[in-house]
């Protein structure tokens, strides 16, 4: 468990504690006060991080967009990454995190709409060969800790299934608490128009005498960072 | 279909089978009772579940209309098949007709069930199965021995003495080094695939959406990166609407691998649009009916189509821990097997609800709670009583220890009667019986003793409740 991960739990309990007062005052139109709404953000984060972590998964913390972009290149370093791939934001434009990647000369690929087929087999060949992917997540849900991805043309499927590293992004205002209220969140018209995966930790299998091995045919390692940027 | 007793008799004199069935199954077992204890809401959910699949079921005719017409608003191509071999037929023309080569597929029992692969390699394809479990059975020239963990049956050492003679790779029992191995052959087969063809877990009739459930990645690749797609589902696959998916994942993974929820939750409503960096060109949804009517139109069958095929009630049944999964013969073996193969495979599939202790454990584990042994009474009750079906054929001594039970029946409603031979059986058997149990009975009950003790009747044993 890494320092900031038993920070959050000691935050959690923290908060928790001390937000009876603040939860029950709410605004006279009973909508949560923003005391209450941080306690609620920081004990989904520390949830989404325990059951992440329970599948094989990576808790990068709880950081701000510029936090995050550097966290993402050290983890890049280290994992002597080549090419990367990054998938168009959702509530955070992605732009800053590829840049530096770019800087510490990583060659990035980012995937736009394409014209014809070949663009598209060009494309595929270029994903297969990254060493990972960084894709925002529609949201994230605690109680499992599930990633929800919506695929769009600049976002494809493809960014979280064939580089063997996956960099989740999750703004913290959309943590939910479980799987129903994160199927309601992204709702039925979504769901129609694009392609959307329900993703809780690395690719496994149990095939053989139920041992569990990682990464058999998606990526081997999953890390998610919540974006919390402090002002709302 | 071979024959139940026979086959069933040899699996379970395998005793080394049944080391690896008993380490798997109790394996499971472990995990979904911890998971059980960790998630109050599980007997809620389940009834949920249960709920809203007997609302579906009820009113499958409407909901097939919605599913297919919101599917190919989407852009799906949509074909309702009412046999195995119409579902096969379509299938293969469509892979005629796109020249598709290779074809990869993802775990689906549906397909096992409509026996595909045999009639893509007849049309010249070269069919791939890309669940670990699948494809280590396919290179054995074998079936899934169990409906979620296909390789269930085998030891990592027998993994790996297939892997080295069919694959040539050195021979390793470590199943981190043989997922490698297959990982790394299979990738290449999938960025070259024409066409993939998965199963179905659940399709959503609001939204046209399948959804397709997984843990290795290969169910996303298939539906993914080949051009051509194709689904297929039993009918009994739909639900209404997007809000209910949860209520099943919520039970799902949790009973069938002791999982909150698998990796993969892969929701799919077309094929790619204009500007698409992936997915397919096309879509096919393929619904099959193949006897499942049949079980829908039988008031005590119909809850069979609530199975969600999570795999539990192999696992925790005494009969499947300890013959395996080929023995039932069946493409789906267990005690659901048990249930619904004789509507799908007629009577080949008679013997099988009698296979069964009727314990009860699967009704207990069923995530929709089926009452799993009330379905096998029905069915052995129609076997014997309805002069119209087709009567199991059973083996010469199974028939005759039958009878002898028979008469044992009827002798049973006598209790003075049955004591006073019972007495008399104990003192007589005494200087036979070794162990409290006999190997041997003479000629008039020697049936009996063919395939299994009896144990030694005790002069002073405990009094029936009925025996006053």
């Amino acid at each position: 468990m890494s320092a900031l991960h038993k920070l959050i739990a000691n935050l959690r309990e923290a908060l928790e504690r001390g937000a009876t007062l603040d939860a029950a005052a709410t605004h006279a139109d009973g909508s949560a006060t923003p005391v209450a709404m941080a306690a609620r953000r920081a004990e989904l984060a520390a949830g989404f991080a325990r059951e992440l972590e329970a599948v094989g998964g990576h808790f990068l913390g709880t950081l701000s967009m510029g936090e995050s972009a550097i966290r993402i290149n050290d983890l890049a370093t280290s994992l002597q990454a080549r090419t990367a791939a990054v998938g168009e934001g959702i509530t955070n434009g992605t732009g800053p995190i590829a840049d530096l990647l770019a800087r510490r000369n990583i060659a990035v690929l980012r995937p736009a709409p394409v014209a014809d087929d070949a663009a598209r087999a060009a494309l595929r060949e270029q994903l297969a060969l990254c060493d990972l992917a960084i894709v925002e997540a529609e949201c994230a849900v605690a109680s499992s800790g599930t990633v929800a991805i919506v695929a769009t043309p600049a976002r494809p499927s493809s960014l979280t299934l064939l580089p063997p590293v996956s960099v989740i992004l999750v703004n913290a205002d959309r943590l939910v608490p479980d799987l129903a209220a994160a199927i309601a969140m992204i709702g039925p018209r979504a769901i129609t128009n694009h392609r959307v995966a329900f993703i809780t930790g690395p690719s496994r299998t149990a095939d053989i005498e139920k041992r569990i091995v990682l990464g058999v045919h998606g990526p081997r390692e999953l890390y998610v960072a919540v974006i919390w940027s402090g002002n709302d | 279909m071979q024959d139940f007793v026979a086959s069933s008799a040899r699996a379970a004199g395998d005793k080394e089978l049944r080391r690896k069935l008993e380490h798997a199954t109790g394996h499971h077992l472990e995990l979904v009772a911890a998971m059980r204890a960790d998630f109050p809401a599980y007997d809620d959910e389940r009834d949920t579940a249960r709920k809203i699949k007997e609302a579906a079921i009820g009113r499958l005719d409407e909901l097939l209309v919605e599913l297919k017409e919101r599917l190919e608003a989407n852009g799906c191509k949509v074909f309702v098949a009412a046999r195995a071999d119409e579902a096969r037929d379509y299938i293969v023309s469509v892979a005629r007709e796109r020249g598709a080569r290779v074809v990869v597929k993802g775990k689906s029992m549906t397909t096992e069930e409509i026996e595909l692969n045999a009639a893509l390699a007849k049309a010249g394809c070269d069919v791939v199965e890309t669940d670990l479990g699948e494809y280590i059975v396919q290179i054995r020239g074998e079936r899934p021995s169990h409906i979620i963990t296909p390789a269930i049956h085998l030891s990592k050492e027998d993994v790996g003495a297939t892997f080295s003679e069919k694959l040539g790779v050195p021979y390793t029992a470590e199943p981190e080094a043989l997922a490698a191995v297959a990982r790394q052959r299979l990738r290449a087969t999938f960025l070259g695939a024409d066409m993939g063809v998965t199963g179905v877990n659940f399709a959503i009739a609001e939204t046209g959406t399948i959804v397709l459930i997984e843990n290795e990645g290969n169910g996303r690749l298939t539906s993914t990166l080949p051009e051509t797609f194709v689904a297929v589902m039993g009918i009994e696959k739909v639900i209404p609407e997007v809000a209910d998916l949860s209520h099943f994942l919520e039970i799902l993974a949790r009973t069938a691998t002791g999982q909150k929820l698998t990796t993969y939750v892969n929701l799919i409503s077309g094929p790619r649009r204009d500007g698409d960096s992936d997915g397919p060109r096309e879509v096919h949804v393929v619904i099959l009916d193949n006897g499942r009517s049949r079980m829908l139109a039988d008031p005590v069958m119909r809850e069979a189509l609530y199975c969600l095929r999570c795999g539990a009630c192999l696992n925790v049944c005494p009969v499947y821990r300890r013959i395996g999964g080929h023995a039932y013969g069946s493409t789906y073996p267990g005690p659901i097997g048990s249930i619904v193969s004789p509507s799908l495979f007629g009577p080949a599939a008679a013997q099988l609800p009698f296979a069964s202790t009727l314990c009860g454990a699967c009704r207990d584990i069923c995530p929709v709670r089926i009452d799993i042994p009330r379905i096998l009474l029905h069915l052995r009750s129609q076997a014997n009583e309805d002069k119209s079906k087709e009567m199991p054929r059973w083996p010469r001594a199974a028939m005759r220890a039958r009878a002898g039970v028979q008469r044992f029946a009827r002798l049973a409603r006598h209790p003075r009667s049955i004591r006073m031979l019972s007495r008399l059986a104990a003192t007589v058997a005494r200087p036979f019986a070794r162990t409290g149990y006999m190997r041997w009975m003479p000629p008039a009950f020697r049936n009996w003793t063919r395939g299994r003790d009896f144990p030694a009747p005790r002069l002073r044993g405990r009094r029936t409740p009925r025996s006053k």
